[in-house]
């Protein structure tokens, strides 16, 4: 006891929470009871001093705070509740009385009798008006607390409890207090019986509508302006009460608001009509539908626009939801949505006016509210259009009617797809043959074409609006006018004529290939266009191109490849007549080739990209065939005009055997493997070679033999291109495959006779190192010493050996890199050693940045091992050593390499790995600005402009450094200093930035030098340069101080 | 914007995607993915020609609608020549009482004025026939004084940035 009181006394003095925790301690365990602490306390909260007395009342309503749960009583909690009540009316004790009370608000001992006196007491004490904002809030907790845990308690309270709850409500602005109240008054207006309060609950709540609070920066309390927007919204369209006295709210709102009042009240007022119900929004129809139609037909912004449409729909919805039923039976409809049409069609008599935009919109909103009104709505509008097409007065605005008429049916279909479970049929069937007749005379005719094209579009993919054979009509007359454009071929409207027909393909694709695919490839003829037809060439690879969008669906495809492949055994294998011509001129023909393999690549990878299941089946007829074609040119290299020797060939034929052997299964991969070291091994390519052209099976493919011929080599690109897309269960059946590895690596920095052979052989030893790294770890020891030390930074080597050494170096740590090996930073970093040397310090520092780039060789698609966050360990151990290494002005070899690897490095890392190193690395790149080396300027430029994305006025890192910055950039974008176009065009774009990133204030003197200096680069000879220096002038003459 | 509208609800014309230059087609290798390779060959001159201006001066907003000239028909292509140093633009107002002429003309002034190398010269007209006050325009659009004194103006100055302010971006 005594203890207790010196404790109570040591806290008047210290007001330390030890005092309140041990009292507390005390209390858990049994050792005191609540009531001798008010003993104790006695004399303070007698006190006639009201110092003495808050204090004591402070200390209580702590300790009532913090005792735990079970020790409460029902008595306890009584006699603190009245004495607590009993404070309320004392400016000075109110505020620890209240916490004390929002505390045992929460207790589950306290009974309604105690409930119902402390909602009294509050309501009858409490001055809202005269308390700071943390004591409001509370209040609000308590009444929360008992919404939550005694809400019947205050309904029985009835009236009493509204009008008090009302007073204490009313004129609170802090937005803390605001959210708590919303919660309150929302319950208040769905359970409780307010029909003679719903004036005041009115005027309570929409005082503060629209929401205009706008959270102060650094704001500690993360209330955002959308929160209290939901709140309170969540009130408005809590009652159907609220119509009548809202409606008129919203109608003023809308009409007279800001841009964001205006979107609030239209989002409100949508969320609250299916509320307030269809009696009320039939009533006011006519005054909502004015002002909506204010912001459809002449919209602020956009955004307004859509949601004034929505809110439109909203309305159409509510007034026509609940005699939905009635109306199944008669077609017609009467209110809103008839006048609304009524109105639309009549702005519709003048189609290629700006209104019937908006107008159509409205339409096709309505398509999208019931499914009566759509009707209804369709069979208005769509013969009303039908008609004016037709009408001969009307010819000259086919086109624009046909738009309208196509942004219908979109909206049609858009009906129809969301009600499509009902096995309904589609509103717009009455009318298709009349549409279908009008888009189809609309594709004959070259200015609606577009908009016919994506009316039947949206028609063919509408849900079971179309049978088969009406389908076939369509593609024959898409077909017809493939066919009779001969010049243009059908010039801008190609990727709509290709969307069509694709999404016809994908329904019924017989009729593409029995239509369209017969025509398309007679339009290919047998030998290439001769150099100076530069029109058929064009016309080739449009129709090649179109093939490779069109043909993505199986049957579609096998049709192509079937084809495609026939024609390359002509091309590449021409009659005695023919030789004579191509070997004249066998350039065309190579390109011919060229432009069909990569028809087939394209095909394949969007393919691959939606993984069709058909992709494999590849393996056994379109990949032999292509290694029988190079095979055959390899074999008869010297008889063959277009060779196997045509690197770009290669390429392409590569990327396609890649796409298929990546696709296939394990098990089709683990036989193929085997067929695919035979011919790596001991050229024996009969396995993977077949097709039309005859080899002999006892000749070999001689790659890595001493003096093999160039063309057979090159093919080892095309083994590489399997190779690289085994998955790693698939070994390639090699015993010493150490021997076999070390082998490549002589081979290509020895024999190999050009970037192609040497870089597939880095790719295959490449992808066999990635996946199985943990055996060959005496290979990557020797690597790591022996070979660098002999390969690399020897000065006996030869210069070319030494930079192929380094290419093979950056495929090695790659390899390494992306499983994350624990060795692969220790080979990046041999190349440090590398940078003072003055004849490959440039070329070591470039594969600094190239080890971490991305590449088509180490992917998951690949099946390569690729862990998660590779480019991060590595630039976390790079590049602090690269930054020091770039200050460090001991030899300055070795720093202008150091800086060439940085600007390589961050050329090939996301930003986010480098970011927080920027108010580092600025200077330093400052600095490389000054490089004669234009690409290495280039990137620099680039990485600016990266980083500038991210910066504000505010705080802008560059600020401090825009005086070099501007006068770099106008050095690097005149031509007579930048040759190169690119280089231009990014110092332009960073010129461009700048206005927007640095402060008015530090960059304005410089404003009239760059007008001036920009004026010279708008005669740059180059069109993509001008482009780029007016933009860059606009944003300098627009830049002014606020 | 002040006083009235002079025309409602005016016609709207679909656009054209990307001008093709014939130049383009003529320059073709044979090769299909040569055209990037190219592109930075620093010999050729690639001169400023009609479809160049039309790009600068397409996206420009009628002071009245929320639409550009081009979708107004106010400009195209075929009314621009281009010379040696010599620019003429010629263009359409959509109604011939279109009090926003004077302003459309400017807009397209200040646009080349900024935009152009300053050895062209521009020479900016109305169509002939399509405006009432033909003469009276087409004068205080090539007089320099006049253009000068109206570009002091802050408030036309700032109504001509407003109708410039979407004058990049949507270029091909």
């Amino acid at each position: 006891m005594e203890s207790t009181e010196r404790l109570v006394q040591t806290w008047m003095a210290t007001g330390r929470d030890e005092e309140i925790n041990e009292v507390i301690s005390d209390i858990s365990n049994d050792r005191l009871s609540l009531i001798s602490v008010v003993k104790a306390l006695g004399e303070y909260l007698t006190s006639e001093d009201s110092t003495l007395l808050q204090k004591g009342v402070e200390f209580l309503a702590l300790v009532v705070g913090k005792i735990p749960e079970e020790k409460w009583n029902r008595q306890s909690v009584r006699v603190l509740t009245t004495f607590f009540c009993g404070k309320l009316d004392d400016t000075v004790t109110i505020k620890p009385a209240l916490s004390g009370l929002s505390t045992l608000a929460t207790l589950s001992s306290i009974t309604p009798s105690e409930v119902t006196t402390i909602v009294e007491a509050l309501i009858q004490h409490v001055k809202m008006k005269s308390i700071v904002q943390d004591v409001r809030f509370k209040v609000f907790s308590v009444i929360d607390s008992f919404m939550a845990f005694h809400r019947d308690v205050l309904k029985s309270m009835g009236k009493k409890f509204l009008d008090g709850y009302i007073s204490l409500a009313e004129g609170e602005k802090d937005p803390r207090n605001l959210i708590v109240a919303f919660a309150i008054a929302r319950v208040i207006l769905i359970e409780f019986d307010i029909h003679e309060r719903v004036e005041s609950m009115f005027n309570i709540l929409f005082c503060y509508f629209p929401i205009t609070f706008r959270p102060p920066p650094n704001d500690r309390y993360g209330i955002s302006t959308d929160d209290l927007r939901k709140a309170l919204r969540n009130c408005l369209n809590a009652t159907p009460a609220f119509g009548p006295l809202a409606i008129p709210v919203f109608l003023e709102k809308i009409s007279a608001g800001s841009r964001a009042t205006k979107k609030d009240a239209l989002q409100t007022l949508g969320t609250c009509l299916p509320v307030y119900g269809s009696a009320l929004a039939r009533v006011s129809a006519r005054k909502l539908w004015n002002a909506l139609k204010l912001e459809i037909f002449q919209p602020v912004d956009q955004e307004t626009e859509e949601e004034a449409l929505k809110a439109t729909q909203i309305l159409v919805k509510t007034i026509y939801a609940d005699e939905e039923a009635a109306v199944e039976f008669n077609e017609d409809i009467q209110g809103l949505a008839r006048n609304v049409c009524e109105e639309c069609l009549q702005i519709l008599k003048e189609p290629e006016k700006s209104q019937a935009k908006p107008a159509t919109k409205i339409l096709g909103a309505f398509m999208l509210t019931t499914p009566s009104v759509a009707k209804y709505t369709i069979s208005q509008t769509i013969p009303h259009l039908v008609q004016l097409f037709h009408n001969p007065d009307e010819a000259s605005t086919r086109t624009p009617t046909l738009f309208l008429l196509s942004e219908l049916i979109i909206a049609a279909r858009h009906s129809a797809t969301k009600s499509s479970s009902s096995g309904i049929d589609p509103p717009l069937s009455p009318f298709k043959d009349d549409v279908l007749g009008v888009l189809t005379t609309g594709l004959k005719l070259s200015g609606s074409r577009l908009a016919a094209l994506s009316g039947l579009t949206a028609m063919v993919s509408t849900p079971h609006l179309f049978s088969d054979e009406e389908l076939g009509f369509i593609v024959h007359h898409v077909n017809e006018i493939l066919e009779d454009d001969e010049e243009g071929f059908f010039d801008e409207s190609d990727t709509t004529i290709l969307g069509l027909l694709t999404t016809i393909s994908e329904i019924a694709p017989r009729h593409v290939s029995e239509q369209v695919l017969p025509s398309l490839f007679s339009l290919l003829t047998d030998s290439p266009p001769t150099r100076e037809d530069v029109a058929g060439r064009q016309k080739h690879w449009r129709v090649l191109s179109t093939l490779s969008k069109l043909c993505i669906q199986a049957e579609l495809f096998e049709n192509l490849v079937i084809r495609l492949t026939t024609k390359l055994d002509i091309i590449c294998f021409p009659s005695p007549q023919r030789l004579v011509i191509v070997s004249a001129d066998p350039e065309p023909s190579a390109a011919y080739v060229h432009v069909i393999l990569k028809t087939l690549a394209q095909a394949l990878e969007i393919k691959s990209k939606k993984r069709h299941p058909d992709i494999p089946k590849y393996l056994d007829h379109l990949v032999p065939h292509l290694f029988n074609i190079f095979v055959a040119l390899a074999f008869r290299s010297d008889k063959q005009p277009v060779g196997a020797s045509e690197e770009r060939l290669i390429q392409v034929a590569g990327q396609i055997i890649n796409l298929v052997v990546q696709s296939t299964p394990l098990q089709r991969q683990q036989s193929y493997s085997i067929s695919l070291s035979k011919a790596l091994l001991n050229g024996d390519v009969t396995d993977i070679a077949q097709g039309f052209q005859k080899i002999d099976k006892a000749s070999r493919l001689s790659i890595f033999t001493g003096s093999s011929p160039s063309a057979q080599r090159n093919l080892v690109a095309l083994l590489s291109s399997a190779v690289i897309a085994l998955r790693p269960e698939v070994r390639l059946p090699i015993e010493d495959i150490i021997g076999f590895l070390d082998m490549l690596l002589e081979w290509a920095l020895g024999q190999a006779d050009n970037d192609l052979q040497r870089l597939s052989v880095f790719h295959i030893l490449s992808s066999i190192l990635n996946r199985r790294a943990d055996e060959l770890s005496s290979f990557i020891s020797s690597k790591l010493n022996r070979y660098w030390w002999d390969e690399i930074a020897s000065q006996d080597v030869p210069l070319s050996r030494r930079r192929l050494a380094i290419i093979s170096w950056i495929w090695i740590t790659k390899a390494l890199l992306v499983r994350k090996h624990a060795q692969a930073i220790a080979f990046a970093e041999r190349l440090y050693g590398a940078f003072g040397d003055e004849t490959i310090g440039w070329e070591a520092a470039k594969a600094v940045g190239a080890i971490p780039s991305a590449d088509s060789i180490l992917t998951k698609a690949n099946h390569a091992e690729v862990k998660v966050l590779y480019v991060q360990r590595y630039v976390g151990a790079v590049l602090p050593r690269i930054i020091a290494l770039s200050k460090d002005s001991s030899d300055s070899t070795r720093q202008m390499a150091s800086i060439v690897a940085l600007t390589s490095l961050i050329k090939s890392i996301p930003r986010a790995a480098y970011g927080h190193e920027m108010p580092v690395l600025i200077p330093l790149l400052l600095r490389g600005l000054e490089f004669p080396d234009q690409e290495i300027r280039g990137n620099i430029i680039d990485t600016f402009l990266a980083a500038a994305e991210g910066e504000s006025p505010d705080h802008s890192l560059v600020s401090e450094h825009s005086v070099t910055l501007v006068n770099s950039m106008l050095k690097n974008c005149t031509v007579t200093e930048t040759s190169l176009t690119r280089v231009r065009i990014s110092a332009l774009r960073y010129l461009a930035v700048l206005p927007k990133i640095i402060r008015y204030d530090i960059l304005h003197p410089y404003k009239a030098s760059v007008l001036r200096e920009l004026a010279g680069v708008l005669d740059d000879p180059k069109r993509s340069v001008r482009k780029e220096a007016v933009d860059a002038r606009t944003n300098w003459f627009k830049y002014k101080g606020s | 914007m002040p006083g009235e509208v002079f025309n409602p609800n005016p016609v709207i014309f679909s656009t054209s995607k990307g001008s093709g230059r014939q130049s383009d087609l003529l320059a073709q290798s044979l090769w299909i993915d040569d055209i990037l390779r190219s592109e930075d060959d620093a010999e050729d001159w690639e001169p400023i020609d009609q479809d160049e201006i039309f790009d600068l001066i397409r996206s420009i907003y009628d002071p009245e609608h929320p639409n550009t000239l081009e979708e107004l028909r106010v400009v195209s292509a075929p009314q621009i020549t281009v010379g040696a140093n010599h620019v003429k633009v010629e263009f359409t107002p959509t109604v011939p009482h279109c009090g926003m002429s004077t302003l459309i003309g400017l807009c397209i002034r200040v646009r080349l004025l900024r935009s152009l190398p300053d050895r062209f010269k521009v020479d900016i007209f109305v169509k002939p026939g399509s405006h009432q006050s033909e003469n009276a325009v087409n004068k205080q659009l090539n007089d320099k004084e006049r253009v000068a004194a109206a570009l002091e103006n802050p408030v036309l100055l700032d109504t001509v940035e407003q109708c410039l302010s979407n004058a990049r971006g949507n270029m091909i």
